[in-house]
Formats: C-alpha cells, structure tokens, sequence
C-alpha cells in the first residue's frame, strides 16, 4: 500500500524487433508495463504511473506520472522501433519528471527496461546510481533479451549504487515459452517487498498459468462451489470413461473378426471422449493404448479412402456414445444398435452415391455390359436409361420454367 | 559573527524566553534527503535520542545532507545550536525558510536565508545565532549541509536543536504569570 509514483523506461531501439520473447520484445514489453501499470494502480488508487522510450530519435516521455490507466494503455499504441538505448539520459529524464510530480508525498520509483547491450561503464552506471539514492529514488531493472558480456555486472552495479534498504531489484528474464509478464508476476517488481500488490499478482498468476496451481482453474477459496462442481462431474466422466473402456475392449475382440472399420468407430468413441475431458483418465486408457494405436491407424486410413463415408462414420460413433450411456448393462444390445445405426448411416451414403452413379452414363453402360442377358442396345433398356435421366432434367426443367413463371 | 559574545550561555533558553523548537515540529512531513537509514534524522532531533552519545545522523552516498523541517505553527527562529564529532561534523550549512521540497539540484538556485560557517567550537556545543530578521516568519525550515570539517566521504551529525519563539499562540510562561497577579 505504498504512495508511490513510478515512471517506466521502455527500450524501443532496434534490437526490440527480436521474436525471441513472443510476439516481439516490444510486445512482451508492452504487455509488462499493462500489467505493472494495473497492479500499482490496484494496490493504492493514489499511485501515479508514468511512461517514457529512451530510443528512437532521443529520450522521449509519453506519459508523466499519472493514475488514469487509459492514458497510459494508449501511448503503448504507435510505439516505433529504432535507434539506440540511451540508458544514462533515460534515467535522468525519469528522475526529472518524478521531481516535477504533482503530489510530493509519493515515493520516487523508476522501472527500467534493459533489452539492448549496456555501452557505458560500470563507473558512469554506479554515478548515476549515487545519484538516484541520494535523492530516495528507488530503481527496479528488467534484464532480458541481449546477453551481452558483461550486462549482468554493469546492472549489479548499477543496482548496489541505488540500492538502499532493499527498495531496489534486479529482474533477469531470460528468453523461453513463458511471456515475460508471466515471468515478472512473481518478481519483487510486482510483489513490492511482500505486500500490497501480492493480492493482484496472485489472481493474475494463477489467470496466467491457467490454473496451473490450482485443479481447475478455479481457486477453491474464492468460488468453492464452482471448484466442487467442476470436480464432481470430472469423476463422473472419469468413471463413465472407464466403463465405455472396457467395454470398447470387449466389444474390440468380438468385433475385429467382423470389419475393420467398426472397431474402429467404436474406438473413435472411446478416443473421443477423451479429448473432451480436461484431464484425461489414465488408469482406464492403460490396457488400451495398443489398441487404440491400430484403431488410429484404421480410422486414418478409412478417412483418407472416402471422406464422405469417413464423416458418416463420425456422426454413427456420436451416436454410439449415446447409445453405450444408455444401454451400459446389456452389451450385446449396444451392439445391435450400434449395427443399426451403421446400417442406416450407410443406407444414406449409398443413397447418395448411387444417384451419383447412376448419373454417370459410361459407368451405367459399362455396368449394362457386363450384366448377363442384357443387351445394351435394346432399345427398352435405352428407355429405360433415358427416363431416368429425363427425370433428372426434367427436375431441372421445372425449376427454371418455374421461375420464369414468377 | 557579531551576535557571539551574547550567546554565551550554553543549550536551553537564552536570553529573553527563547525556547526550544523541538516540540513545535510537525514530524509527519519530516524529510532528509541522502541520509543512512541506519543513522537517520531522529537521532539528531528527538529529545532523548540526540543526548545519546552513540546515536548520530549520518549521510549516505556522498557527504552532503539536505533536511527539511515543517513546524506546526509559525515561528520566529532565533539561533540553531549543531552539535557533531569533529572530524566528520558539518562545516558549510545553508538554511531556507518556507522553501518546500528541495532537491540538491535546486538548492543552489536560490539565495539561502543565511548560511553558517561552523567551527570545532560550534560543534561543541555554542549555538549560532542567525540573522533574526530573515526568520520572522517561518512555516517550514530546510538545512542544507553543503560538507564536514575533514572533507571526508560522509558527515555525521549529533544533535540540531532550534531556538526562537512561536508567533501566533502566547507564550506559555507568560501565561502563568498573569494568574499569579
């Protein structure tokens, strides 16, 4: 609950442009001061927050010291990369504009962006850092992107100069999968010598992780019924997973003497339903992974033969699910019914693709050939093959004729 | 200084119900700049701690010390009393009145109320009188020690009393003795 006023250096020279922290530094740098700028303001509504870029044509102050977080989320907009990191000047013109701040009681803070290689010495460094302690202002550095020789010093020593009643840190982040914000949410840099701004860093934390510390992404202490619902039905599924399991397995050895591809719709269920849940069952998908490996490659292997076929066989498995909840006792009727639902869902395929067939008249011709008895030049069959496709021209007569009716 | 065979008396009220400031300072808004947060400003102001031998105020990064006093009523100073080791003790010191919020950048921009030379003698204990004109009218003081005696890397002080007289409220012992009559 500290009254303090901070201003932020943001590093916008050319070596920003660098994806190695997501999207770009700058980016990740953006989403920092977002953040930093919230959780200051949270943790007294008094703080003022302030924002500067020390590259670019020259140090530059966006935003002095102010507590509307608008302000300061709109300048992060338009940011352009180029030129140098001046890190001396930007340091001085943050302690000037801390000087000029409006309510004299707040504390001097200044965060610091250190993303390209620091070209001054440690001696200047540790001036500067006299400086900013004599005048009680407190400095905290985030060292990330370029690993120079010899930064890691230059910042210690800056950081010893200024440092007085462990009021200052230094934060070294380096590149990898987590954002950068991630990373800063458990420094000091949030948590402010462990207190006040804990409480924001911690549901943020635990928004970013994902629920990583807690089950579900829900924290028990803060929605304790949401948590205990969520666990509920998260052990139903894990037991229903279960007994679709095993009863997948048993249907499996009866069914692979009987077609490839039925197994493997059943297999599809089971491989569904694991999918949906957030934190899949293992103890039921143990004895089953050989089997589903076959299944997988099966499946793969239809759906590349005939896509139509394959989604038919997709919406049959959906319908297994329902099936398999409903008739979980009596296997040998859950597998009747899921023949049915195969054979219906394969009537309407071959529907389809016997329309399609019986349009292409080479193929129907061919087909007249090779039948015994039927001569293909006598002329009831022609007939016969003409009414079947005037009917289909006839439809598509109707409709035009229809419209220009209308 | 012309004023220094008056003050020969040491420490306590002078001549003529000059008292001792100390209770007159408004501690909430205290402030001194570059100061050892060990050593701090209490143990040179606060009434038993700056009588303790052991306990000084002492500067931090270099040896310059800037502090800044407001008081809860007006008052008129009369004469600062410094008391230091006296090697380390203040030499140069430059008081402002009612200039709120210095820096050591600014304090060379404007002209000091007055500014004192202090001698091993002073640090002994001889209060120093100041120029009573310049200080009739003060909220808030600001001492700025420009150096020590040596030259050394940092000052330490022992003691800084203020003595004058408060202008809005009646003096107190001048109270008493109207209802003695």
């Amino acid at each position: 609950m500290v009254l303090e006023a901070t201003m932020i250096c943001i590093d916008n020279s050319e070596w920003m442009r660098n994806g190695d922290y997501s999207p770009t530094r700058l980016q990740a740098q953006s989403e920092a001061v977002n953040l930093i700028c919230g959780a200051k303001t949270q943790s007294n509504p008094e703080n003022t927050v302030g924002l500067l870029t020390m590259a670019g044509k020259g140090v530059r102050v966006l935003v002095t010291p102010t507590s509307d977080l608008g302000k300061i989320l709109a300048c992060m907009h338009g940011l352009e990369i180029g030129g140098e990191m001046n890190l001396t000047a930007g340091i001085q013109v943050a302690q000037l504009a801390l000087k000029h701040r409006q309510n004299k009681k707040q504390q001097q803070r200044i965060i610091v962006f250190a993303g390209s290689p620091v070209k001054y010495d440690k001696k200047v460094l540790e001036i500067i850092g006299k400086k900013l302690k004599k005048n009680s202002v407190a400095l905290d550095i985030i060292d990330f992107g370029e690993e120079d020789d010899g930064k890691p010093e230059k910042l210690k020593a800056l950081l010893t100069a200024v440092n007085n009643n462990d009021s200052s840190h230094i934060v070294h982040v380096p590149s990898g999968p987590s954002a950068l914000s991630d990373v800063l949410l458990s420094t000091p840099v949030f948590t402010g010598d462990g207190e006040g701004g804990s409480a924001f860093a911690a549901s943020a934390a635990a928004a970013a992780a994902g629920g990583g510390s807690f089950d579900f992404g829900v924290d028990p202490n803060i929605d304790p019924e949401l948590a205990l619902a969520l666990r509920v039905s998260m052990e139903e599924e894990r037991a229903r997973q279960e007994a679709a399991a095993k009863r997948a397995a048993e249907d499996a050895a009866r069914q692979e003497k009987e077609g490839g591809e039925q197994s493997s719709s059943s297999r599809d269920a089971t491989m569904a339903e694991p999918t949906n849940v957030l934190d899949p069952g293992t103890d039921a998908k143990g004895p089953d992974t050989m089997d589903d490996e076959t299944a997988l490659l099966e499946q793969a292997l239809a759906m590349s033969m005939d896509d139509p076929r394959a989604s038919q066989s997709g919406t049959a498995s959906m319908g297994d699910t329902d099936m398999s909840e409903a008739t979980h006792e009596d296997q040998e009727l859950a597998y009747a019914l899921q023949m049915s639902v195969q054979d219906t869902a394969k009537d309407s395929s071959s529907q389809t693709d016997m329309s399609k067939v019986l349009g292409d008249q080479t193929f129907v011709s061919s087909i007249l050939k090779s039948l015994p008895g039927v001569d293909p030049n006598d002329p009831s069959v022609k007939d016969l093959l003409a009414s079947l496709q005037g009917q289909t021209e006839e439809k598509k007569e109707d409709e035009p004729p229809k419209e220009d009716e209308k | 200084m012309a004023a220094e065979p008056a003050a020969a008396a040491p420490a306590g009220a002078l001549q003529r119900s000059q008292v001792d400031l100390v209770d007159f300072v408004d501690w909430s808004g205290v402030e001194c700049l570059n100061q050892n947060t060990g050593h701090s400003l209490v143990n040179a102001l606060k009434q038993g701690y700056r009588e303790d031998e052991g306990l000084y105020l002492e500067s931090d990064a270099d040896e310059q010390l800037l502090i800044y006093m407001p008081f809860k009523q007006v008052i008129k100073l009369h004469s600062i009393l410094i008391k230091g080791p006296e090697e380390d003790g203040p030499r140069m010191v430059k008081l402002f009145a009612n200039k709120e919020h210095m820096g050591f950048s600014n304090v060379n921009d404007y002209p000091a109320s007055d500014s004192v030379v202090l001698t091993t003698a002073h640090l002994k204990g001889k209060p120093v009188t100041l120029k009573y004109v310049k200080f009739q009218n003060v909220r808030s003081l600001t001492i700025f020690i420009e150096d020590n005696q040596s030259g050394a890397d940092l000052t330490k002080v022992q003691k800084i009393a203020l003595f004058g007289t408060t202008v809005e409220t009646t003096d107190m012992k001048g109270l008493k003795k109207m209802e003695d009559h």
